[in-house]
């Protein structure tokens, strides 16, 4: 059946298209508009209308046993879905798969991001996956704390056995890439080191941090992984240390791709009589000048959130400032991690402060295609809160008005006020869309042009841009109509998108022997069995680069 | 082979099918329970419960009850079982229950040596238990263990933390002596593992044990291994977290689930002293009944791996066993996950999850119709 789309505003960067098209859909996909003046089936007026891809969200720690123990801790978490109308009482609704598939179909994401699947998690990751409607979805797998890497760098294995090994990972996982959380870090704190910066070594491996993150770089590169490594940097949170930390880690990219995640967490130095002070005017323009990397916000928005996290050795520290105080910690194989509720509240210096370098980050890296949107959900803010943000970065009087709300003596500790920079639609388009597909090298979407799944995002353009990014006027996901005015109209089931690369048998053979002698465990137990997931077709395969 | 029977006669899938599609249908207050299958039949059992508006609980929930109140509560401090057996220099084994529930983890514990960290490796292993029995591990190299009665732990626990804070301790029931023993064995770690059973301990008990590795973090490294009595129970909570938002024990008989630990648990349920009137029960697993199977006061539609079980009912199912007849995704505590299993045995007979989605398309979304 053939589906035009008629008279909308197409938003579509990546075929530097921008103006009123119609655009045509058939089997799924977008397609040429018919050459022997057949008529569409179907036709949805969009006139009026702004048509952008389906939106991207390249970080957002949506399933996986740590997400679900967070929802274990917290059966109040609803509080954090600030788009959830009034008091609900707190016993009555939970954060679900099926919430989650839900609202991010609402506001026109399509394709979601797990970023932080530990390997003995994958499973787990696909099964809560497979149950979140609507969204296609993908994961990152955590290597960088694991002693089979560790060990390999120390006895200096060749780069071609440490591929292998990240090969069999990915393959086994199912993953769409690699993420690297406080390399070493963990490790190092089930040694009780407490404190962990780029070039300290790991305790009984000798190897450094700056060593896991060049290999993995290298292994992922070799591998023809399109996403880069994803980097969470060592010392996230602490003041002066993070931007350290962060700078030397950006610097180390030495010309290779390399991603950084959630840098606003990293903006932090050590001015002021609070000892807290804002560098995201330093670390922007480090961004600005190293185009090698690439790097997400992880924006705070204030409320009640929970902070998700891999990085074991950070989360620890942080349940000191747990709100409720009540926390979880992990000593797992290889990350392990935590899970601390957190209230980011607007009267808080340090909490405003946090949302005003998110803020900087965002509007003076100049290009949009180097920086991704993300609130590092939940760790930032919910993404409930997108809205909202979009708000923030399009209309200057919108952060205006937050930032006479906030204390004073943060409006003196932020350029922000003086940053005139609004967010175009194309801008964000790119930033949302096109971007995020390059990135992932999932060429099948975040445009517009023919070839292109047909998932499409219609929004009703208005002044008040929270409301015009919060509910979608039109979804369409893989060419069906899922969304009408904000309201689901279809539930359907997307795919989790992942490489295939073929792991060496050798390599395999190698680690059956591993995990058993080592830990008594079966490697099988690490795959993500075909048919698992109680869908037909629960996966779409991503080429590696040749 | 008879595979479904009604009032106990043969009967063939499809009559019994709509028997209990239409027992179901005049139920005020439907219940879901048993849930012991694999994933697809969990989620078959939810997708039915939701429809249906139903009560749901696993029949073995008491073992992890006491658990998930307590991380609920306070938080917790959780290791997984194969990082311990490569790290932990040193092992706190509280009560009596380990014993028995974590024989192959104590044993894996006792015969292996910790071989990861500078601070933990080369130095082998010390279990110290704290209960009337070590079990497998009795009299094992490394092993002491110090008389200590189950209902005597937490206050034992309470102690220790007590001592380790330099607060002065009461009169308890092991003496100042011995607390200072299991205070000093536990901090002189370089890695430290307490092991214990939330439902041998309870859930204030469990909430001490989390507040023990807490205080003992401040100063060295230290988890714990919470001992489930059902693994298969564990990955039911796991499952129903993510869909419903809440670890089972809960009710979709107002669309939104809603939980309530004592209100919706089976035994209330299943006895005729709650609300259900009618209840739909699986038991689809290898490895026998379920811990206690509660009577069964109810009209009941049972999907059983064992034929008699389900003769016995008023409407029975025979259906294969999850992890044995058929490919399976199932909870393994030794890994901390879920795993897949491949069947070992072919079967005739269906799923669980077949027969339940039959069912539900049978009823074909009762509480939409409602609505
Ligand atoms: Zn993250």
């Amino acid at each position: 059946m053939l589906k035009r789309l008629s008279g909308g505003h197409v938003v579509d960067p990546a075929t530097e298209r921008d103006g009123v098209i119609d655009l045509y859909v058939e089997d799924g996909v977008i397609v040429d508009p018919p050459s022997d003046g057949r008529s569409a089936d179907e036709t949805i007026d969009c006139t009026g209308l702004v048509v952008m891809a389906g939106a991207i969200d390249i970080h957002s720690h949506i399933a996986g046993g740590h997400v679900n123990t967070a929802r274990l801790l917290l059966p109040e978490w609803h509080r954090a879905f600030s788009s959830r109308p009034g008091e609900t009482a707190l016993s009555r609704v939970g954060w679900t798969t099926e919430e989650t598939g839900l609202r991010y179909a609402q506001m026109g994401f399509t394709t979601v991001v797990e970023p932080a699947m530990a390997p003995s998690s994958a499973l787990h990751a696909h099964l809560e996956l497979a149950d979140t409607p609507i969204i296609d979805k993908a994961t990152l797998v955590v290597l960088g704390n694991d002693d089979l890497l560790l060990s390999m760098i120390r006895d200096g294995e060749s780069e071609n056995a440490i591929a292998d090994y990240v090969a069999w990972t990915v393959a086994s996982s199912r993953a769409l890439g690699v993420k690297c959380i406080n390399a070493g870090g963990s490790a190092a704190f089930k040694e009780n080191v407490r404190k962990f910066e780029f070039d300290d070594v790991v305790p009984d491996y000798g190897v450094s941090s700056r060593q896991i993150v060049k290999t993995l770089q290298r292994a992922v590169t070799s591998l023809g992984i399109a996403h880069p490594l994803h980097v969470h940097c060592n010392n996230l949170g602490v003041p002066g240390a993070s931007s350290d930390a962060i700078a030397a880690t950006m610097r180390a990219a030495e010309g290779d791709p390399l991603h950084l995640a959630h840098i606003q967490f990293y903006g932090y130095g050590t001015e002021g009589k609070r000892r807290f002070s804002s560098r995201g005017r330093d670390l922007a323009a480090l961004v600005n000048t190293t185009p090698e990397v690439t790097v997400d916000i992880g924006q705070v928005m204030f409320g009640q959130t929970v902070t998700i996290s891999s990085d074991e050795l950070r989360q620890f520290a942080g349940r000191a400032q747990a709100s409720p105080r009540k926390s979880v910690i992990f000593d797992h194989e290889a990350n392990g991690g935590g899970v601390v509720p957190f209230d980011y509240r607007r009267k808080s210096f340090h909490n405003a402060l946090q949302w005003a370098i998110g803020m900087e980050l965002f509007l003076l890296i100049e290009d949009p295609a180097r920086v991704f949107f993300t609130t590092d959900h939940p760790n930032g803010a919910p993404f409930t809160t997108y809205p909202d943000i979009f708000a923030l970065l399009m209309d200057r009087s919108v952060r205006q008005a937050w930032l006479e709300a906030l204390p004073k003596a943060v409006r003196e500790m932020t350029s922000l006020a003086e940053i005139e920079r609004e967010y175009t639609l194309n801008e964000i388009a790119t930033m949302t869309r096109a971007a995020p597909a390059r990135l992932l090298g999932t060429a099948d979407r975040g445009h517009l042009g023919a070839g292109a799944v047909a998932d499409i995002a219609v929004y009703r353009p208005g002044a008040d841009k929270a409301a015009m990014f919060g509910t979608a006027a039109f979804v369409l996901k893989d060419g069906e109509v899922v969304v009408r005015n904000g309201a689901v109209v279809k539930r359907t089931f997307g795919r989790a998108l992942t490489l295939r690369p073929e792991p060496d048998k050798a390599m395999k053979a190698r680690l059956d022997r591993y995990f058993d002698d080592k830990y008594g465990l079966s490697a099988r137990w690490f795959e993500v069995p075909d048919g698992a997931l109680g869908h037909n077709d629960p996966f779409k395969v991503v080429p590696c680069r040749a | 082979m008879d595979r479904a029977w009604i009032d106990g006669q043969p009967a063939t899938s499809d009559e019994a099918l709509d028997a209990a599609a239409k027992l179901l249908a005049d139920a005020v207050q439907p219940f879901v329970g048993g849930l012991r299958t694999d994933v697809a039949g969990l989620r078959a059992a939810f997708a039915l419960a939701k429809d249906l508006g139903a009560i749901v609980d696993h029949a073995d929930s008491a073992t992890i009850e006491p658990f998930l109140s307590a991380l609920r509560d306070g938080g917790a401090f959780l290791a997984a079982p194969a990082e311990m057996r490569r790290r932990a220099d040193r092992v706190l084994v509280l009560g009596d229950e380990p014993a028995t529930i974590g024989a192959d983890l104590l044993t894996s514990l006792s015969t292996s040596e910790p071989d990861l960290g500078v601070r933990t490796r080369g130095s082998g292993r010390q279990i110290m238990v704290l209960g009337t029995v070590a079990g497998p591990v009795e009299g094992h190299d490394g092993v002491t263990r110090i008389d200590c009665a189950s209902d005597d732990l937490v206050d034992v626990v309470g102690m220790v933390r007590a001592r380790l804070a330099g607060r002065p301790i009461g009169e308890g029931p092991l003496g100042g002596t011995t607390i200072a023993t299991i205070a000093e064995f536990v901090a002189a770690a370089g890695f430290g593992c307490i092991v214990f059973s939330p439902a041998e301990v309870g859930a204030l008990g469990s909430e001490q044990v989390f507040g023990l590795a807490a205080d003992l973090n401040a100063e060295t490294r230290c988890s714990t291994l919470p001992l489930l009595g059902s693994d298969n129970a564990m990955g039911a909570a796991l499952l129903s977290t993510w869909t419903a938002g809440f670890p089972l024990r809960l009710s979709f008989g107002r669309r939104e689930a809603e939980h309530d630990a004592a209100l919706y648990a089976s035994d209330r349920q299943l006895s005729g002293a709650g609300e259900a009137d009618c209840a739909v029960i699986v038991d689809a697993l290898a490895d026998g009944a379920a811990a206690a199977a509660p009577a069964v006061a109810l009209p009941a539609i049972v999907l059983a791996a064992d034929p008699a079980a389900a003769k016995a009912a008023q409407i029975g199912f025979a259906v294969a066993s999850a992890g044995r007849d058929h490919d399976s995704i199932l909870y393994d505590s030794r890994f901390g996950s879920f795993v897949g299993q491949t069947a070992q045995e072919s079967s005739e007979l269906p799923t669980a999850a077949a027969i339940l989605t039959a069912l539900a398309e049978r009823l074909g979304g009762r509480v939409a119709d409602a609505a």
